[in-house]
Parts: structure tokens; C-alpha cells; sequence
């Protein structure tokens, strides 16, 4: 495979709007995850480790952070000379000029972009999902079947399937039928999003897509059956590794657990698949005479002086003494102060959980900020940049959000600001 | 921020060894706080005081030094215009023909192609975070030659020490080398600035009286000639110059004052990304009052121990009052205490190692026990 035969695309511009509050300011790939990372990390890594060195991302909601975080591409070793990371928004052009309408769409307007590095073929990837995949494998299985197009597949159990993009294919593994959440599944391999096309056969796809008015431009809905109904080559390609879509706030909360409880399925430590992340630059983390950390995942910055236990803290969180961090994900700059006792909470960067605030599936009620349509399996979200007031008590799934109208006495946040 | 200046770093001390820590590297690449090399903290704070030219003079074993630098990029020195330019002893074609002030000659080039008026020059022995508008503004002020800057740090300065007797006006009168009897408490830190035109002079002078090493005391010691000005630093300054005070100034990290004042406070300190995992610590884990880094397994019990990156420690052991660096595997039912582990050292089941806390037990790189 020569360096330029292959472009990716990595869709990054969607809302990811089931994750409330920790998509409010920032897209859904800049979510941090895992200690260390943001969830585009794993797209991004798998990309080099791949030997792709010429990645689109395609931005769209909310793209500051996303645009920032991803930069010139240095920490993924994808600042090249005729190569690199390239951050793609939607712009204006003469005659018609649009957002990106759909994820077929999306690429649709980038063709330029592919069309001048010339490929033979395209990677297609979603920002939002936690797993380590060589795309080189897959691409290897594309050029051997002569495919025209490679969806990778994933065996989900039977009563999940109708969850996913449902994929029907023969003995051979070809693909005769996309179904898209069906109600009585044929097969069990679910589409994870990932796509190589024959980068001829796409753009003459995505052009006619674009004609149809009544197309959703969506990979899923309309590109694979217009494919199948053209009676083009279509493989599936199976892939069993770890692989978890972070979509939802209670999928985000347990594939962090994971880390935890099952380290060698992600195995973040197999030092030949690295996944590379933007430094924080911040001095090793130090846990303190009265500090205990026990089943938890920690990095740079942290200063532990309470109780930590099975929880996931990302950069610079401070944990005071006499407060207790159990089940949760706390994002960078987080500070737990003296006294409180949090359970099963994401909290989002820099916000201070003031003093003995008591929050978590131990507290019962509903307040205004109970939320069952977001949050669920009693886990409760943090926006960021809050001050929750001292002796605050919050319930199970409550999504703590600053736009909310809730009367002076029932408000829990004392304070905001600008993170 | 102050960008009239470029830097230059000796990475090297020929009067200081730090044992099995200094036989594999230059002092200035001895790993140090979790996740630094020593060099990490004199070039964020030239990086932090707007410099954007540093030169970084080595003479030999710089492996280890040149892997960790690389292209300067961590420091932002990766440059078109200036940069990190290291300056290994000075060999043209002619290599038989040495004269011995190579060294020199090397420093001479890179002084000649700046344009900056002043010149930072530090010894690469003192760990601390500052910036040097202050020094430069007060090197400016009192119109001297050669500004020093020094620090009160109490009487145990170890050797070497340079102690400065300074006048009523602040310029240094005397300057005297591991006193037995010290005549002030104010010792050297190595670090001086003056002016780059005032530096070019000064070389070429003492090339032509035949010195061949560059040295900053040699340097501050020409009060006689020169107005030499004593700037004193009140901040944290943790000097490196034996494995006793590297392994207390590791243990120093552990005072939340030193930690506040060396990471928080200032400006941020670089160093060279490894992109490790999160440190993950297990249910049988057991941390008190410890400085851990990224990347590392933790099953056992650590207290009062600065922990590199990327170790693991397994169920059943103790790690106390130690410092273990980078891929150091510790395996069960072991006992360190007062340990100095060097990176990827080994240390097989069972094993019981204590030192004492003021002679501490080093294990060289690589070893296994």
C-alpha cells in the first residue's frame, strides 16, 4: 500500500445530543475519555497505526474544541510534509453553499479534497466509538475480493441486534441487504460505522445521491442499499476485538468502567498500538498521606487527598480530604471538595462539587434536574464549569445543567463559569 | 516575557557524578520528579521567559540526552529561525588536529550567529521553575558586567558549592569553592546572564591565555576584572550534585510547598511526550504520600516513593521511601526501602532491599536482582 492510496474520513460533526450536558459546548469526539484521552484519539491512532497518514476530519457542531484539540496533527504524528491530519468544516462556495446534511453529504462535499490527493480508496470512520482496528487488515480483505465496498461488522447478541445497522450477507460474507434497526433480525452482524470504498465507485455514488431530493445523504440509510441495489461487490468484514459505541451517557459511563474492570480487552498498554493523545503538560499525579485509590485509573495532575475508588479521573482532578469519588468519571480540572461523597457521576471539566454535596444512587427523590430520557441506570451528569453549592444533595440520574429553570431554593449550582 | 535573550545550557558537570545514575547519561538526562529529565526544567524556564534560542553544550554521553531532546518539539524549540541547537564538542575535518578548545570554538559559532543583546547561561545541577525578566531587569539595573544568581539554602550544599561574599551594593567581592568554613549563606545556583557581545569577548580572552573549558564559575570568578552581581532567587532551587542530595531533592517533592512552588505556581515545565496509558491501581493496592506518573500497573504498597512511568508494582510488596524510574518491574512479597531503581531494572520475587535514608541503595539501568 503506497501512503497515498488511501484516504480516511472521519466523521466528527455530529451533535452526540444523548449525552446532554457534555456536548453542550464541545462536539462529540472532543469528549474526554478514559483518563488520558478524547474519544477521536482512537479513530486517529488507529489511523497511523494503520499507515494512513492523510485524515479528514469533518467538523461541524461545536468544532472550537474539537479544532484545537486535533490541531496540526503533531501528537498523532500527523503533521507531514504532503500528508497529515486535515480539519474539514463546511464552507462557503460559489452557487450553493450548505452544512453538512447527512454523513454521505459530508464526504460529498470534500470530494475536492480526496479528488487532489487522489486515492484509490476511502476509509469512512465515526467519531464516536471506543476500539483499536487495523484498517490496513481490512483494507487487505477489500483488495482481495475485488470489493467495491467493505463494511466491518461486528457479532452483537441476538436480542441486541435490533439496536444496530443490521447487515445480511451469504456464506461468502457479500452483503445482499442492509437493514437499519430491524424489528426481526436475519443476522447478527452489526455495521460499526467503519467503510472502505473503492474511492471511484463512492464518488460516482455520492454525486448521484446528492441528485436525489429525497435521499437523507446517509451512508447507513442510502449509500450501501443504492450499492446493493447496483448490484455492486459489497463485503462484510468481521472484526471481534473490543469495540463499544460511547453515544449514550450510561455507554460512556461503562466503557470507561471497563478500563477498570476488563484492562487487557482495550489493552491500552500494548505498546504497539499505542494510543496518542495531546499532553496536558501537567506533573505526575501524588496521592496524599490521607489519600486511598484503589480500582481506578488516574493520570497527570491529579491531587488525591480523599477516597478514590473505581472510578475514571482525567487530568488535574483534585479529590480533597474527607471526600469520597466512587463509580465515576471525572473530566479534566475536576475538584471534589472536603466532605462530599459522590457515586456513579460524570462530571464535566473544571467543576467544583462543593462541600459534603451527596450525590448518587444512595439519594433518593426526583428534582428538577432528574432526567430519565438522558440519564439512566442512576448516573447523573455534571455540566462543566459549574459550582455546586455546599451540602447540595442530588439524586440518581440527574443532569446537572446551568440552562435549566429551576427555583432559587432547588437550585444546586451556586455559580458558573468559563472553562 | 522577555525574547531579548538566548540561552545556553551546560548539560554536563565534569566536577559532579551521580554513580550508576551518571555512568549511562549526562547529568542533565538523569530522570527526575516522575517524569522529567533534569534538563526539562532549566529549558521550560528559558522556553517560559520567551527564549527562543537555546544552545545545549555536551561533551560526551549524550544518547540519552540526544533521544530525549530530539527535535526540541516538546519545548516548542522545533524552529525555523533559532531553535535547540546541540553543541557537541567542536570537530572539524581535521580531527587528529585537536587543540582542546573545540568545546569553545563550538560555543563561539553559536554565540556569533544571534542577534539577541543577552545571554542566559546555566549549569544543568539546580532543578527549579522561574523566568528570567527579573534577573535581566536587575542585571540591567545595577549595570554590571555578569549577574550570578544565588539562593540562602541553609550550610549543606554538598560538593560543588560556590559561596559568594557580596558587598553592600550586591556585587560579588569573593567567591569560594567548598569552604570548610562558609563566609556567607549565599551559594551559587549557575546560572548567570550578561550581555552576548560581553561573553564573545570574555571566550576570546580566555582563549587566548590557552583555557580550553568554558565554566560559569571561571566566569563569576573574574570579579577582580569584571562588576560581578549577585541576584538572589527565593524560590525553590533543589541542586543535584551527588546521589545523596539527587535522592533527597526527589524526596523534597513529597512537601506539597516544594511541589506547589516547582508545578503549580509558575509556568508550566516541558518534557518529552511518551504517550503511556492511565495508571491504573488495582483493589490490592495500598498508595500513601507518593509522586506517581503515567502508564504504571500498581497491585502492592508504595509510601512516601516517587514513581516513574510505566512501572508496575506487584501484590504483596512494599515500595518505601524509594524512587523508581521508567519500566522498573517490582515483582511479589518484595521489599525496597531507601531505593534508588534505575530504569527497566527487574527485581525478581522475594526480594528484600533496604538502604538507609541517607546512603540509598542504587540499581543501575537495566539490572536485574
Amino acid at each position: 500500500m503506497s501512503r497515498t492510496d488511501v484516504v480516511a474520513m472521519i466523521l466528527a460533526g455530529g451533535q452526540g445530543a444523548r449525552l446532554g450536558v457534555l456536548t453542550k459546548r464541545i462536539a462529540k469526539p472532543a469528549v474526554p475519555f478514559g483518563s488520558r484521552y478524547r474519544i477521536i484519539d482512537f479513530p486517529l491512532s488507529n489511523c497511523v497505526n494503520s499507515g494512513i497518514e492523510i485524515v479528514g476530519v469533518l467538523s461541524q457542531y461545536q468544532p472550537l474544541a474539537l479544532n484545537t484539540y486535533v490541531g496540526n496533527g503533531h501528537p498523532w504524528d500527523l503533521d507531514r510534509n504532503n500528508a497529515g491530519a486535515y480539519i474539514l468544516p463546511p464552507y462557503q462556495r460559489s452557487g450553493k453553499s450548505d452544512w453538512y446534511k447527512g454523513t454521505a453529504n459530508a464526504i460529498y462535499q470534500n470530494k475536492d479534497f480526496i479528488d487532489d490527493n487522489n486515492p484509490k480508496y476511502v476509509v469512512i470512520l465515526s467519531g464516536d466509538h471506543i476500539y483499536k482496528m487495523d484498517y490496513a487488515a481490512m483494507l487487505k480483505q477489500h483488495i482481495a475480493k475485488g470489493a467495491d465496498a467493505t463494511v466491518a461488522v461486528y457479532e452483537v447478541p441476538w436480542e441486541e441486534a435490533p439496536r444496530f445497522g443490521i447487515l445480511n450477507t451469504e456464506g461468502d460474507d457479500s452483503i445482499y441487504e442492509f437493514e437499519e434497526k430491524p424489528a426481526k433480525p436475519k443476522s447478527n452482524l452489526a455495521s460499526m460505522g467503519v467503510y472502505i470504498f473503492t474511492w471511484d465507485v463512492l464518488r460516482t455514488a455520492l454525486i448521484k445521491d446528492e441528485a436525489d431530493p429525497n435521499s437523507n445523504n446517509d451512508f447507513g440509510k442510502n449509500i450501501i442499499p443504492m450499492l446493493l441495489s447496483e448490484g455492486k461487490k459489497l463485503f462484510a468484514y468481521r472484526f471481534s476485538g473490543y469495540w463499544k459505541d460511547v453515544g449514550t451517557i450510561s455507554s460512556l459511563w461503562e466503557t470507561n468502567m471497563d478500563i477498570l474492570d476488563k484492562p487487557e480487552e482495550i489493552n491500552l498498554v500494548d505498546r504497539s498500538w499505542k494510543i496518542f493523545s495531546r499532553n496536558p503538560v501537567k506533573p505526575s499525579h501524588f496521592i496524599g498521606k490521607d489519600g486511598s485509590v484503589k480500582n481506578s485509573a488516574l493520570t497527570d495532575g491529579c491531587r488525591i487527598h480523599g477516597v478514590v475508588d473505581h472510578s475514571v479521573l482525567s487530568e488535574s482532578v483534585i479529590v480533597e480530604k474527607g471526600a469520597v469519588v466512587k463509580d465515576c468519571v471525572l473530566l479534566p480540572g475536576v475538584i471534589v471538595k472536603e466532605g462530599a461523597h459522590i457515586e456513579r457521576c460524570i462530571v464535566d471539566f473544571g467543576t467544583v462539587i462543593g462541600k459534603n454535596v451527596k450525590a448518587g444512587p444512595n439519594v433518593e427523590g426526583e428534582t428538577a434536574y432528574t432526567n430519565h430520557k438522558i440519564c439512566s441506570q442512576g448516573i447523573s451528569v455534571f455540566e462543566r464549569g459549574l459550582i455546586i453549592k455546599d451540602d447540595a444533595v442530588i439524586p440518581a440520574n440527574s443532569m446537572i445543567d446551568s440552562d435549566i429553570d429551576v427555583p432559587e431554593e432547588e437550585s444546586v449550582i451556586a455559580d458558573t463559569f468559563r472553562v | 516575557m522577555f525574547n531579548n535573550a538566548m540561552g545556553l545550557i551546560l548539560a554536563d558537570n565534569k566536577k559532579i557524578t551521580l554513580g550508576e545514575l551518571s555512568g549511562p547519561r549526562a547529568l542533565s538526562a538523569v530522570p527526575f520528579a516522575g517524569r522529567y529529565r533534569v534538563i526539562d526544567f532549566m529549558l521550560s524556564n528559558m522556553v517560559n521567559s520567551g527564549i527562543k534560542n537555546v544552545g545545549v553544550l555536551t561533551y560526551n554521553k549524550y544518547k540519552s540526552l540526544m533521544d530525549h531532546l530530539g527535535t526540541g518539539a516538546a519545548w516548542s524549540l522545533d524552529r525555523k529561525n533559532d531553535g535547540l541547537h546541540i553543541l557537541p564538542p567542536y570537530v572539524n575535518s581535521e580531527a587528529t588536529n585537536l587543540n582542546g578548545d573545540e568545546e569553545l570554538w563550538g560555543i563561539l559559532d553559536f554565540l556569533r550567529t544571534s542577534r539577541t543583546t543577552f545571554v542566559i547561561v546555566a549549569n544543568s545541577n539546580v532543578v527549579l521553575n522561574t523566568t528570567f525578566d527579573a534577573m535581566i531587569e536587575a542585571h540591567e539595573k545595577s549595570g554590571a558586567d555578569l549577574t550570578v544568581m544565588y539562593n540562602r539554602d541553609a550550610t549543606k550544599f554538598g560538593s560543588p558549592s560556590y559561596i559568594l561574599d557580596v558587598d553592600d551594593d550586591g556585587f560579588v567581592k569573593d567567591m569560594l569553592y567548598n569552604p570548610q568554613k562558609a563566609a556567607s549563606n549565599k551559594s551559587s545556583l549557575g546560572i548567570i546572564c550578561l550581555r552576548r557581545d560581553m561573553l564573545v569577548d570574555i571566550i576570546s580572552k580566555q582563549m587566548s591565555h590557552g583555557i580550553t573549558h568554558f565554566g560559569i564559575h571561571s566566569m563569576v570568578k573574574m570579579f577582580d576584572e569584571l562588576k560581578v552581581y549577585a541576584y538572589e532567587y527565593a524560590g525553590v532551587a533543589l541542586r543535584i550534585n551527588s546521589v545523596q542530595t539527587y535522592f533527597n531533592a526527589s524526596m523534597s517533592l513529597l512537601n506539597e510547598s516544594v511541589r506547589d512552588d516547582l508545578f503549580w505556581s509558575g509556568e508550566p515545565i516541558y518534557t518529552k511526550v511518551k504517550d503511556e496509558a492511565p495508571t491504573l491501581y488495582f483493589e490490592t493496592s495500598d498508595v500513601k504520600n507518593s509522586i506517581v506518573s503515567d502508564g504504571c500497573r500498581i497491585y502492592g504498597n508504595i509510601e512516601d516513593s516517587i514513581i516513574f512511568r510505566s512501572v508496575t508494582v506487584s501484590k504483596n510488596t512494599t515500595i518505601k521511601n524509594c524512587v523508581v524510574m521508567q519500566d522498573a518491574h517490582i515483582s511479589e512479597n518484595c521489599h525496597l526501602e531507601n531505593v534508588i531503581l534505575d530504569k527497566n531494572a527487574f527485581v525478581r520475587p522475594g526480594v528484600r532491599l533496604v538502604g538507609h535514608h541517607d546512603y540509598p541503595v542504587v540499581i543501575g539501568k537495566g539490572a536485574g536482582i
